[in-house]
């Protein structure tokens, strides 16, 4: 049998089912977990449209520059 | 299906959904590569899950993998080979797990299904992972030597030593 007869062979074969009580148990407490992390982005949202709203667009602006950009250090050996 | 940087930018705004399908994604080949090296069903299901779990524990706290798909990979294996050390190895014949199912209808998969499946468990533990990595999970050989901390060519002389025992197997059997 040639090599590639064989890979050709075993490629048509599908992988095994995953059980549904696993997709459950892992979407549930990954939802679970990462709630709090939601709930923080959505208020962070809701925080800059509020700025915006009130015509502070560029303090928004601003803290973005501000926490987007990376900060730069150098050690300089005397 | 959205790519993995815009999922992980999803679950770092603690989108659940960006999670589901990060999941979806991965969550079959995950499975199998853990069964495939754990050689059973219900630890590799428990790794599984350790390693989501985990991964969402990352994303809650702002931190996520920049190479998610070879993170997935090598979590799933240091813990697969963590719990292998703690554990007594099982006879062939106390597995009973399949790493391969043929499609229904396919009369010649079906009928070769359980024989290969024997071998491939039969196969030493490296060749098995690359040969599983390889045909079901399209990795590159670079890939799988990373996963496996190896040389491209270690990895690329495991396939061709397990494929050889496979078709041997085959040939055995008439085929």
């Amino acid at each position: 049998m040639e090599d590639d007869r064989i890979e050709r062979l075993l490629k048509g074969y599908r992988l095994p089912e995953v059980s549904r009580d696993l997709d459950h148990r892992i979407l549930s407490e990954g939802a679970a977990i990462m709630a709090p992390a939601h709930a923080r982005a959505t208020m962070e949202e809701v925080g800059w449209s509020l700025l915006h709203g009130l015509g502070f667009g560029y303090v928004a602006w601003l803290l973005d520059l501000v926490t987007t950009t990376d900060a730069e250090y150098r050690v300089e050996f005397i | 299906m959205p790519e993995d940087a815009e999922l992980i930018a999803g679950m770092i705004r603690g989108e659940s959904g960006a999670f589901a399908e990060l999941y979806q994604k991965f969550r079959a080949r995950l499975h199998q590569y853990a069964l495939s090296l754990i050689r059973s069903q219900v630890e590799a299901e428990d790794v599984v899950h350790d390693v989501f779990v985990g991964l969402a524990k990352q994303a809650s706290g702002g931190r996520m993998p920049r190479e998610l798909s070879a993170y997935l990979y090598v979590s799933i294996r240091n813990r697969c080979v963590d719990r292998m050390r703690r554990k007594r190895e099982l006879a062939l014949d106390d597995v009973d797990l399949d790493l391969i199912v043929a499609p229904p209808g396919d009369e010649d998969r079906i009928e070769l299904r359980r024989m290969l499946n024997r071998a491939l468990l039969e196969l030493p533990a490296e060749q098995a992972e690359v040969i599983v990595l390889r045909t079901w999970h399209d990795l590159e050989f670079a890939a799988i030597a990373g996963i496996q901390g190896t040389s491209i060519n270690t990895a690329l002389s495991r396939y061709q030593y397990g494929l050889s025992k496979l078709k041997k197997e085959l040939e055995v059997h008439g085929r």
